[in-house]
């Protein structure tokens, strides 16, 4: 059981290290993919709504710390990514769930949800304008993380087909 | 009565961790000025930092083979303005010992380079590799060639966080060079904008942006931009001017740290700005 939470955290280091060194490089007008989420997602949609909510929570507090952001944004943000992920998991469905379509459309959900909280908490209310928050910071890395997720459900559609 | 709570706790076990973890989040957000959480943040992206360097040696191989081009061409355009300048500052130096001022703008850069970002559209912070051994304190100004970038809001020995006029918490006094205008330039999600110019000022499109007189925490006439846009009001009296940044805020790699040491009174003060 352990093990389950302390690997997360490990793959967490080296996402971590791209997410603040390399994945600026592909940010389009100051968006870019969250690898974070689809670490969430990938392990709530294997170990359960109750694991997710919590992993959300401890790898939320772990990279507000390291990126130097607001403490407690991507910790409440991820806590709902890894509440909303639980959602769709299935322990009948488990590899399917990962290995296919179904694993970039809750990626991509928590992803627009995930990063809209995240930065509806970090503005001042005075700056806020719902539509271009709900398409700028929340569709868009949405999407663009989904795609970030893309590999994932290759790799593991081929290991399931092998 | 136990039994109850025993029984909300099992069958909404999930709803009880969600509510409770956001709880927990939402606590610990608003104690984002306390000593105790800015020395947690400063402990953890301090070290992080360490590893974020190593990942980001190799990149950087490709950055400045990127900029080098940018910074030759940039050379030869100083050392044309630096042979115009030096006939100017050798009069200049006459003038001032003869009414016996001080040099005033004799201000050290540290260089240094960016080893992470957080790429989000509100919060522009980024983390480089020079902290206080090198002797820089929390409110120096970062700067690059082309103009203003943010300021250091925390320091470790090696390393220090600098917060981007990209991020919603930065506002900075700021002045339209041609008109002696000052005002407030703020990030707004999207843009620059300095809010509530008079509508009767002859701002022009293509007007310098530079910082303020008034302001101890940047030093003044340090080139932030310029007016890209401006607001049309059909009624009131105030608008807002969007500016766009010489520097190319996201994708800069080397900056440079401007040693300079605000009064601290007055410093004390303009650091509530910062604060949300």
């Amino acid at each position: 059981m352990l093990w389950n939470f302390v690997k997360p955290i490990l793959i967490f280091i080296p996402l971590a290290v791209i997410q603040l060194v390399v994945l600026p490089l592909f940010s389009i007008d100051g968006i870019s993919p969250n690898l974070i989420v689809i670490l969430i997602c990938y392990f709530t949609l294997k170990f359960g709504q109750m694991y997710g909510t919590f992993l959300g929570f401890v790898l939320g507090l772990l990279l507000d710390l390291i990126s130097g952001g607001l403490i407690g944004s991507f910790m409440f943000s991820f806590t709902v990514t890894g509440f909303l992920a639980g959602y769709f998991f299935n322990e009948n469905k488990i590899e399917i769930n990962v290995a296919t379509y179904v694993f970039l459309i809750v990626v991509s959900l928590c992803g627009i949800v995930s990063s809209f909280l995240y930065t509806l908490i970090s503005s001042p209310y005075d700056r806020l304008n719902i539509l271009s928050l709900i398409l700028e910071a929340g569709i868009l890395p949405g999407l663009y993380t989904a795609f970030f997720a893309l590999p994932i459900v290759i790799f593991s559609s081929k290991r399931e087909l092998g | 009565m136990i039994n109850f709570f025993r029984r909300i706790l099992t069958e909404f076990k999930e709803y009880v961790l969600f509510v409770s973890l956001s709880i927990i989040s939402f606590f610990i957000l608003s104690l984002n000025e306390k000593p105790a959480i800015k020395k947690l943040r400063t402990f953890a992206f301090g070290n992080f930092a360490l590893v974020n360097q190593v990942a980001n040696y190799p990149l950087s191989i490709f950055k400045y083979d990127y900029s080098l081009r940018e910074l030759e061409k940039e050379n030869a355009k100083l050392m044309l303005e630096v042979n115009r300048l030096r006939k100017l500052s050798v009069e200049n130096e006459n003038l001032r010992s003869m009414l016996q001022f001080r040099d005033t703008c004799n201000f050290p850069l540290i260089s240094a380079d960016v080893i992470s970002k957080l790429v989000n559209k509100m919060q522009g912070n980024f983390v480089i590799n020079r902290g206080s051994n090198e002797g820089i304190t929390i409110g120096m100004p970062v700067l690059n060639s082309k103009g203003l970038i943010g300021i250091v809001i925390d320091t470790t020995k090696d390393f220090s966080l600098v917060r981007t006029l990209y991020n919603v918490n930065l506002n900075v006094a700021v002045r339209i060079e041609r008109l002696n205008i000052d005002g407030v330039l703020s990030w707004d999600g999207n843009k620059l904008i300095i809010k509530n110019i008079p509508s009767t000022y002859d701002v022009r499109i293509g007007d310098r942006v530079v910082t303020s007189d008034f302001s101890t925490i940047f030093p003044p006439k340090i080139s932030i931009g310029i007016i890209s846009e401006r607001e049309q009001v059909p009624v009131g009296l105030l608008h807002n001017l969007t500016v766009k940044p010489f520097a190319d805020i996201n994708t800069v790699d080397n900056v440079f740290v401007l040693k300079i040491v605000p009064s601290k009174q007055i410093n004390h003060l303009e650091m509530n700005l910062l604060k949300k």
